[in-house]
């Protein structure tokens, strides 16, 4: 079915998104209105009664669709909390996306909010249902670090390169955040920098970690048809998929560390609904997952960006650098702009939205066509992924 | 039931690690002082029953009845005896239960001797920072089965001194000790009474081999002289302090580990009042043991800092990560999966040959929907108790909530013959973080992973398995 085209097709025709960062001053609400205040100015004519039915993705920060209906009083409307992961604001857009596709509603808003920082905990944290007490209490980069040994082991990569590569990802990724005024951390770093922040997990350092903050992003989705009733610009959706790992990699053998078969899969389906062959030639930008600094030199791979066991001399080579043949990250990626967890997935097609627009000014990639927003969550071996293609003619 | 009273099958467990200085200043140990054996900061009387019991219990029935005999119970009113139970996978209809106080070693040990079952003694030894016999406590465990292989009970005599030598209040941590040149004079006059009844009746003049163990040291020194020993009983206490509830039976087993057979072994208690046995040493000793000699466990131990000693007992309070508590384990999940938690049971779909960790009705190899109750893949437990792991990937978590500045947790496979492997995620432990590498083995052991809520959190760790592997 997922292959399959769906009913209507769809376009983003506006979009918000706060700064993301330690927002002391606002509540989740606040943050929710601002961006839902950004999304709508730029449709005039049109106000929130004129939304047929919204989305509101968030993990932690609130229950049901009160989350998003409370803070905007609306009155009357259809509103869903969805939750998947720190794929949670992929996961709001891709609900929002069937509501139109699938006939039932005309116009849509998929929004996503996080409030982490209130909170005087490292990392994240979550709350989970009573258990049996048996599960490893990962830390995310603990998690996400089995990655490099296992990725060093079947490659063949040597410390030096590995750090390097890994070193690489996060001084791109700053150096992209800094020009871009909605960032958490605008301020490029060296590689000395990233190299000597304390440790956290295995070979991960502060500086491999993305940024824990606040934030939060909407859009409004119509028909494809109906598109430019609203905007001169308005950007398409070419692919879409998801997939939620059945978590076997932790469970059973045969898992190696190296890859997430979930994203695999998804980048596989969105691929073929969007008519890209080569992804490797014909993408023009990527926002992707970069969680931690190893992971985003794996999605290299798994996007079909990079050949296996490749990615990390392309990545030590520039080649998803803002001048590189294939720019990864270019508003800065989870490292430097912030991960709000519901936020993020939204905050991906904001980039992309934005660029495909032409719009990224300093950052802007020339003749950006079709953008690919990939989003994850949970840990290697268990995780959901979300893949998007979008493009900038329907 | 063995023909005579006696001891089937025999092991001791000591922790991995052993302090020798409780200097703040750092100072090095004085040569010949003595060394407190030291279990690490996931293990207490509970865990380490289970490390001593779980080779002579895997092949071997456990008869009708496990004691536990311990001063130091992980928790008031709820039986330890019973966790032990669960994660040896003994039989329901054993009986599981408790004894507490400074003679319940000796009491457990009795028990099983003239009425069968196994027992376990256990014990921590939490003392004051700098009490004066710090470096004399310790922590061990051994345990015993019915049998009369390793030993047969030819006398026991006791006898009763209600005297305050040594005592604590509940919730208390530390015991509180009177005088113990008062107390070593009451209690070397009932040990020595009881030796010689035992002997007497036994038909002997002198053993041996004579261990004595007392929580009063001065008269430990003064029977042991008395009664002729060799001495080798002093020599193990040195190495491990008194290990309290254990004591008796970690002196029992290393005297086992090298006596011949026929030869006597006069084994005292000389602790509220005293208990006295005599054992003949049996012909199938030597294959009796199981795990590694005690005098063999003790050279492989790692020194320990006593900052570190201080921090792992809680007697150090050290600001860690700004992380949550890790969350407590609920009451019914506990249950319905105490085949998981106890005895590292995963499923084996008998589609695919895989095994699923934690078991659940579909294999996460084939996805397969197993017939618990009614499906189409009948689902098998194995249990990955006592199996090898191979490390795939490791990780080091510096923000752990454990009272270590890193631990190693591991994705690790397990062989199993016939099937295609298991898989493990645990937390490392005895082991050095960065010493933790991709193809290395490991092996389970149990451990107290947390407490949150006051409720322990018992679980399976991989330890390194060259560490466990001279075993065989």
């Amino acid at each position: 079915m997922t292959t399959r085209r769906m009913a209507h097709d769809v376009a983003i025709v506006a979009m918000g998104c706060t700064p993301f960062g330690d927002h002391w001053g606002s509540s989740a609400d606040d943050l929710l209105v601002d961006a839902v205040g950004e999304c709508m100015a730029s449709l005039p004519g049109l106000s929130l009664d004129d939304i047929d039915a919204f989305w509101v993705g968030t993990q932690g920060t609130g229950l049901s669709g009160q989350v998003l209906a409370r803070p905007l009083r609306l009155v009357g409307k259809p509103v869903t909390r969805v939750e998947n992961y720190c794929a949670t604001g992929s996961e709001s857009f891709r609900n929002a996306v069937f509501g139109v596709a699938s006939g039932a509603y005309d116009v849509v808003m998929a929004t996503g909010v996080e409030k982490l920082k209130d909170s005087s905990q490292s990392g994240l944290s979550a709350v989970l249902p009573p258990a049996d007490g048996t599960d490893v209490d990962w830390t995310a980069p603990a998690g996400f670090s089995l990655l490099v040994p296992a990725y060093q082991k079947a490659y063949g990569v040597g410390d030096r390169d590995m750090r390097g590569a890994l070193t690489h990802v996060a001084v791109k990724n700053h150096a992209n955040g800094a020009l871009n005024r909605r960032a958490q951390f605008q301020k490029a770093v060296t590689p000395e920098v990233v190299e000597r922040s304390p440790r956290v997990a295995g070979p991960l350092g502060v500086m491999d970690c993305s940024g824990v903050s606040d934030g939060a992003a909407a859009a409004v989705i119509v028909r494809a048809e109906d598109a430019h009733k609203y905007t001169d610009k308005p950007v398409y959706l070419k692919g879409m998929s998801f997939v939620a790992g059945s978590g076997a990699g932790l469970a059973a053998t045969g898992y190696d560390f190296t890859t997430f078969p979930e994203v695999v899969t998804a980048a596989e389906e969105a691929y073929e609904q969007a008519g890209v062959t080569d992804p490797a030639t014909q993408i023009s930008l990527a926002e992707v997952h970069d969680c931690f600094t190893p992971t985003e030199v794996v999605l290299m791979e798994d996007l079909g960006f990079s050949e296996r066991g490749k990615a990390w001399r392309d990545v030590l080579d520039g080649r998803y650098d803002l001048g590189g043949a294939l720019p990864v990250n270019t508003d800065g990626g989870l490292k430097s702009f912030g991960h709000p967890i519901g936020a993020t997935g939204l905050r991906m097609m904001f980039e992309c939205f934005t660029q495909l627009r032409g719009e990224a000014g300093e950052r802007q990639v020339a003749d950006a066509r079709l953008a690919v927003a990939q989003n994850l969550g949970g840990q290697p071996g268990s995780s959901v992924a979300f893949v998007a293609v979008l493009g900038s003619e329907r | 039931m063995p023909e005579q009273n006696g001891i089937g099958a025999y092991a001791a467990y000591l922790p991995a690690y052993a302090l020798a200085s409780n200097s703040l200043e750092g100072a090095e140990p004085r040569p010949g002082a003595p060394v407190r054996s030291v279990a690490a900061y996931d293990e207490d009387a509970v865990t380490m029953a289970v490390e001593a019991l779980r080779e002579i219990t895997a092949g071997a029935s456990a008869g009708d009845r496990l004691v536990l005999a311990t001063t130091s119970a992980p928790y008031d009113g709820k039986t330890s005896a019973g966790i032990v139970h669960a994660a040896l996978g003994l039989d329901p209809a054993v009986v599981a239960a408790d004894l507490h106080g400074n003679r319940s070693g000796a009491t457990a040990l009795d028990l099983m001797v003239r009425a069968g079952g196994v027992a376990a003694v256990s014990d921590v030894r939490m003392t004051r920072p700098h009490a004066p016999d710090e470096l004399a406590q310790g922590d061990a465990a051994a345990a015993f089965t019915a049998g009369d292989a390793a030993a047969v009970l030819l006398a026991r005599t006791g006898r009763t001194a209600e005297v305050l030598d040594r005592w604590r209040l509940p919730g208390e941590r530390h015991d509180r000790v009177w005088d113990e040149r008062f107390t070593a004079e009451v209690l070397v006059a009932a040990a020595r009474e009881a030796a010689q009844r035992a002997l007497a009746d036994a038909g002997l003049d002198a053993a041996d081999h004579v261990a004595v163990a007392s929580p009063n040291a001065r008269a430990a020194a003064v029977l042991r002289r008395a009664l002729g020993g060799s001495g080798a009983d002093a020599e193990v206490e040195r190495q491990t302090g008194y290990t309290g509830a254990a004591h008796l039976g970690l002196l029992l087993a290393a005297t086992l580990d090298t006596a011949e057979p026929g030869q006597t072994i006069l084994l005292l208690s000389a602790a509220e009042g005293a208990d006295a046995f005599v054992f003949r040493v049996g012909d199938g000793v030597r294959s009796a043991r199981a795990g590694r000699p005690v005098r063999e466990q003790l050279a492989g131990r790692e020194r320990l800092g006593y900052g570190r000693y201080l921090h792992w007992r809680g007697l150090l309070d050290v600001q860690g990560p700004a992380r949550p508590d890790a969350p407590s384990p609920a009451a019914p999940p506990m249950y319905r999966r105490a085949g998981w938690k106890y005895r590292l049971e995963g499923a084996l779909c008998d589609a695919c040959g895989g095994i699923t960790t934690p078991p659940a009705r579909a294999c996460a190899s084939c996805g397969g929907v197993g017939a618990d109750e009614a499906g189409s893949v009948p689902m098998n437990r194995v249990s990955l108790r006592d199996r090898v792991a191979t490390v795939v990937s490791v990780t080091r978590d510096r923000l752990t909530t454990m009272p270590d500045a890193e631990v190693a947790i591991v994705v690790a496979d397990v062989e199993v013959e016939g099937t295609g492997g298991g898989r493990l995620n645990a937390y490392a432990t005895d082991v050095v973080p960065e010493a933790v590498t991709v193809g290395m083995t490991m092996r389970p052991t149990f451990r107290r992973l947390w407490t949150t809520d006051a409720i322990h959190n018992y679980f399976w760790k991989l330890r390194p398995w060259e560490a466990t592997t001279n075993d065989d």
